[in-house]
């Protein structure tokens, strides 16, 4: 009995177990069907109907350090319309309203009638691709697809929308070099190439149906797919000093007739670069951001090579400042026995005539004498066989070393070595002069840098951070390359040397020199591809002029480089082309800038009398929080969240900021406000303001009461 | 080596099923990472890592379950069973009425932790469990209406009942198996005749209740699919206007695949198939590995089958011969309704491949499944050997 039973059950689920496998081939009849043996068809469908597309999300933006917005992308779309998708019952429902819309909205130089006839003949035409409207922001562009039978959708009404982007340079010429480019088939260029990874959005393959229509149908509307942006950049550029900078530099090029231009200004502490300007001329001679001159130019620089060369002799010749130097007035000649053992005589000139003989060291640099400096080489190191030392000091001032900038194309600087093939005899003279050596504006201003922070040498950086919707995601912060290229003395002593080509009257820099500050730096004068032919003649290419510099002198807080190529007009030396660049660049800083300034009085200060004290004043209070703390005023704030305050003198030589409410329903109390102030919180409200009469001063009294209610009154002020 | 080795020679139960379930997770492993590469989940912020690790996450909690199934004596599922299916037809109830409606299906629970539970799952292993049991207490009289009969069929059809209005294609799955089980256990046919009869009177009834109430009952749904169904036998045309069609795209996939496939994760039809991780999977599966790879998974699920009924012939009367045959064979009736939905032979049905499909508590309920059939293997297998002992 037992062993029926399960043979029963067995013999059923082996029937079962049967059924399941009837299914099972079933399934792997079609799947071979499908896969393998009727393949062809569906393949052939995929290859025809299935593609992709590539969307990229928006490319981030690059800010200034002071908030402004220095490139960014803008979309736009360009609108066109496919006469043939709309539904006959569609088309003749709204062709009237929608040839209004378009006539009136989008092109006005159609009649309304005109352009409803217009898209009849092209519907009857067959014609799918109709330009409407071109480079369309978002708002008109939404407008647009507002109007009649195109609010039914892209399938019923045949609009079709193309996004492009476009990239925007709020500053236009600012720093364009700097910000740099992203093109197809063109190398990068500037922060654009150097941080295109960050910067880039996210691309991401679409994939699209080929409709039989020719369009491309997305499988989700294309709206709801949005590749991530990318990064923002904040750059360490003041957008302030950039300005400054680019027209001083601009300037400079127009007076002078020069090929190019460049200017750096760096940030002493910490290396950050808050202006790179650089102008070249186009072909037809229009001064335009072409090449990166300040990071991508290395050229002989000149005299201002002479501070390498002057602390190289005090670090490690055992030059004394207090030594003296024959500079010959100015003119010499260098004897060498060649290889060949025939003599050989180098001519040496300064760049003007000097009549002086034997002078101090300290007088030679601050006049700039080729002589003073190359004799000096000559004596200190290549008579004591001690070039080694010469080039080792160099290095250790990283003169050598490329500064690392982000962005593309600095080359290494050429600082030649013994070995090299063209190394000769007079090499060392050449260097010591400022020639035979190449490097960028950069790499000397990073140089210079380190000698105004006292020997601390810092990277220069462009990019402070990269941010992703407001939130930090790399910071940068700044970077010690050496923390001192060489020792406090030999540091102090071209410190005071630098103020000296400023301060004595025999210095290049004497006639740039100014009350309300103090400066230092070097001029350069370098000829631009001189050669020395027969018969001692001498041809020049022309000239670079240069300044190089720190400000204030005392406790520099900037420094900067000027170069200007090959000017024409209006002389050549690095004291008459670059400087008055390098000046404008400081004065406008200096004013800007109120934590460079030092008290001019340098007496102790006066008890102040209340009666100087501010009163009454009433106006912004950031406004009032940024100054109060500048004149050194004891005060106390007493206005909580509100904006808008009133200073009012309290006993014990005290200020107090109160708060001032200004009613937005009623007249409000103005007086103690400058005029500025006043009349846009009067005319905010529908008041008319006449004054009583105008002079300079602030609000002293008001013809209607605070506090009355708005009827568009006019209200006379009286200023004093 | 020595703790894998010390865990295969730990296990008991049958090794080749054990086997088979390593190899269907490590399946589903591959197409949950290709369906992180899909262009669905990139739209929606989903991480191919994230989606892979949250995948593993719950295939291990999945294994932790089913060797915890597995230890349990399965006797013990006997006396267990009665309770789950008051557990499950309590659910279901609430689930009709307060479910969670996901791809506008009223199928889930919301519990605790964000979990969210498809109550037709649990009711499933219940039934099995459930009708297995009383079978076996029947055995005697298992021909008779009245004693063996009716007590069977009243559950069975409440739980078909209650899972049908939001879930036609499960409740007709669990329907079809339990016939099959019941006819295994040697049920009276002419009642299975009639049953059949009942059901599809019941199932034109729960039809025009739903004409009456087309929220609650998605009659809607099975039209159109049923619709599309027949209509999508021939290849679009090229230049025709109709918009493709899901089981257009499963069967380009499948073309496209071709006899040895694209390869891990290269799949180019997951982005046009938004069911390609559950409904479609086999589809994809095909596309990346070809007609071969398709056939080795479905071997995996028949393989499992032969297994079963190999413990089946060693102890056939057994509650735990016939639980682990019924949840087999729901198992596997499943398996095969999803692969057959994506070579068209059936409309889409929304029912998934089971462990391979990606879902957090079907791959659950499933792993308890197996180690159910697991700990009955277990036991025949040391009853077998106790026998060989004696003789």
């Amino acid at each position: 009995m037992a062993t029926q039973v399960k043979n029963e059950v067995l013999y059923r689920v082996y029937i079962v177990a049967g059924a399941l496998l009837v299914v099972a081939a079933m399934i792997v009849a079609k799947a071979f069907m499908l896969s393998v043996w009727q393949a062809e068809g569906w393949r052939e469908l995929l290859a025809n109907r299935i593609t992709s597309k590539v969307v990229t999300g928006n490319r981030g933006s690059i800010w200034s350090s002071d908030g402004n917005l220095l490139a960014t992308s803008m979309p736009y779309y360009d609108l066109y319309f496919d006469a043939t998708v709309a539904s006959d019952l569609d088309f003749e429902k709204y062709i009237d309203s929608l040839a209004y819309c378009l006539a009136t909205f989008v092109d006005t130089s159609y009649t309304p009638g005109g352009y409803k006839e217009f898209l009849i003949e092209q519907r009857k035409s067959g014609k799918r691709y109709i330009p409407i409207a071109r480079r369309y922001n978002y708002r008109q562009m939404m407008a647009v697809r507002r109007f009649p039978l195109f609010r039914l959708g892209r399938f019923k009404s045949g609009l079709i929308i193309e996004i492009r982007e476009d990239r925007e340079r709020p500053f236009g010429l600012l720093a364009q070099r700097t910000i740099g480019y992203v093109r197809k088939d063109a190398k990068p260029v500037g922060l654009e190439g150097a941080f295109n990874s960050y910067l880039k959005g996210d691309s991401l393959k679409q994939p699209m149906i080929n409709m039989p229509n020719g369009y491309q149908q997305p499988v989700r509307e294309l709206s709801e797919i949005q590749p991530a942006s990318g990064a923002d950049l904040v750059t360490t550029l003041d957008l302030d000093i950039q300005d400054i900078a680019e027209q001083a530099l601009y300037r400079a090029l127009v007076e002078h007739e020069a090929e190019y231009g460049t200017a750096i200004v760096m940030e002493v502490k910490t290396g950050a670069i808050r202006a790179m300007a650089n102008l070249g001329r186009t072909k037809s001679g229009k001064i335009w951001e072409i090449y990166n001159y300040a990071v991508g130019a290395a050229t002989e620089p000149g005299s201002t090579f002479k501070l390498a060369t002057m602390m190289a002799l005090l670090e490690k010749g055992g030059l004394s400042l207090e030594d003296s130097v024959d500079i010959e007035q100015g003119k010499t000649e260098f004897v060498f026995k060649s290889q060949t053992g025939r003599e050989e005589r180098v001519p040496m000139k300064d760049a003007s005539y000097h009549p002086y003989d034997s002078i101090p060291v300290e007088m030679a640099f601050v006049m700039s004498s080729n002589v003073g400096m190359a004799k000096l080489v000559d004596e200190y190191f290549v008579q004591k066989n001690r070039l080694k030392d010469y080039l080792a000091a160099l290095k250790a001032f990283h003169l050598d070393q490329p500064t690392g900038i982000e962005i593309p194309g600095e080359p290494r600087p050429l600082i030649k070595d013994l070995q090299d093939a063209d190394w000769s005899g007079t090499t060392p003279l050449w260097m010591a002069t400022g020639y035979e050596v190449r490097i960028t504006p950069l790499q000397l201003l990073t140089f210079y840098n380190a000698v105004a922070n006292d020997g601390e040498m810092m990277k220069p950086y462009l990019v402070e951070r990269i941010q992703r919707y407001g939130t930090p995601e790399k910071v940068f912060h700044p970077k010690i390359l050496d923390r001192r290229i060489a020792s406090q003395k030999t540091i102090a002593q071209v410190q005071y040397l630098l103020e000296q080509v400023v301060e004595n009257k025999l210095g290049t820099a004497y006639k740039g020199r100014v009350n309300a500050y103090h400066f230092a730096g070097k001029t350069g004068t370098a000829q631009l591809e001189y050669r020395t032919g027969r018969g001692r003649k001498k041809s020049v290419g022309g000239h670079q002029a240069s300044f190089v510099g720190y400000f204030p002198a005392e406790n520099p807080k900037y420094s900067c480089i000027v170069v200007i190529g090959k000017p024409k007009k209006g002389g050549y030396y690095g004291g008459t082309v670059a400087l008055p660049v390098f000046r404008a660049i400081a004065d406008g800083i200096f004013k800007l800038r109120p934590e460079v300034h030092f008290p001019l009085v340098q007496r102790q200060r006066r008890p102040i009398a209340s009666r100087w004290l501010p009163r009454k004043q009433a106006g912004a209070k950031s406004d009032m929080l940024h100054f109060l703390p500048q004149w050194g005023l004891p005060y106390r704030n007493e206005t909580g969240d509100k904006p808008i305050a009133i200073l009012v003198a309290a006993p014990a030589d005290t200020l107090i900021l109160k708060a001032r409410h200004l009613p937005q329903r009623a007249v409000p109390n103005v007086v103690g406000m400058g005029l500025r102030d006043a009349l846009y919180e009067l005319e905010k409200r529908g008041l008319k303001v006449k004054l009583q009469a105008y002079r300079p001063g602030r609000v002293v009294r008001q013809s209607i009461r605070p506090g009355t209610p708005l009827q568009g009154q006019t209200i006379v002020l009286t200023l004093r | 080596m020595s703790i894998s080795h010390k865990i295969y020679t730990g296990l008991r139960g049958d090794k080749t099923i054990w086997s088979i379930v390593v190899l269907l997770a490590l399946v589903s492993t591959f197409v949950v990472y290709s369906a992180g590469g899909s262009f669905f989940a990139i739209t929606q912020g989903i991480s191919p890592e994230g989606l892979l690790m949250k995948h593993v996450g719950t295939l291990a909690i999945g294994f932790v379950v089913m060797y915890i199934a597995y230890l349990l004596p399965y006797q013990r599922y006997k006396t267990l069973a009665p309770w789950l299916l008051l557990l499950s037809v309590v659910l279901l109830v609430y689930t009709l009425a307060n479910g969670v409606e996901i791809n506008g299906a009223r199928r889930w629970i919301r519990l605790p932790l964000g979990v969210t539970l498809q109550t037709s799952d649990l009711a499933k292993v219940a039934l099995v469990l459930f009708v297995a049991d009383r079978m076996t207490r029947f055995k005697d009289y298992i021909q008779d209406f009245q004693k063996a009969f009716l007590p069977l069929i009243v559950p069975i059809l409440l739980v078909c009942v209650l899972v049908m209005p939001s879930d036609l294609s499960t409740a007709v799955l669990l329907f079809v198996s339990m016939l099959f089980l019941l006819w295994i256990g040697r049920v009276n046919w002419k009642y299975l005749v009639s049953l059949v009869m009942l059901g599809l009177v019941m199932f034109s009834f729960v039809i025009s209740l739903g004409l009456l109430f087309p929220s609650v009952i998605r009659v809607d749904t099975w039209a159109e699919r049923i619709k599309d169904f027949v209509e999508s036998e021939s290849i679009p045309l090229m230049d025709s206007d109709a918009p493709l069609e899901q089981i257009d795209y499963a069967r380009m996939a499948i073309a496209h695949g071709g006899f040895w496939g694209q390869g891990p994760g290269k799949s180019t039809m997951r982005n046009f198939l938004p069911a390609s991780y559950s409904d479609f999977v086999y589809a994809i599966l095909l596309e990346e590995y070809g007609f071969v790879g398709g056939l080795f998974v479905l071997g995996l699920y028949v393989l499992l089958l032969f297994r079963v009924i190999k413990l089946v012939t060693l102890s056939s009367k057994s509650f735990g011969a016939m639980a682990a045959m019924g949840l087999t064979i729901v198992l596997v009736l499943q398996a095969f309704s999803n692969m057959a939905v994506s070579v068209h032979l059936i409309p889409v049905t929304g029912l998934t491949l089971p462990v391979i499909s990606k879902g957090g508590t079907s791959i659950l309920f499933t792993c308890f499944s197996l180690g159910i059939i697991l700990s009955v293997s277990r036991y025949v297998e040391r009853q077998h050997a106790a026998k060989r002992a004696e003789s």
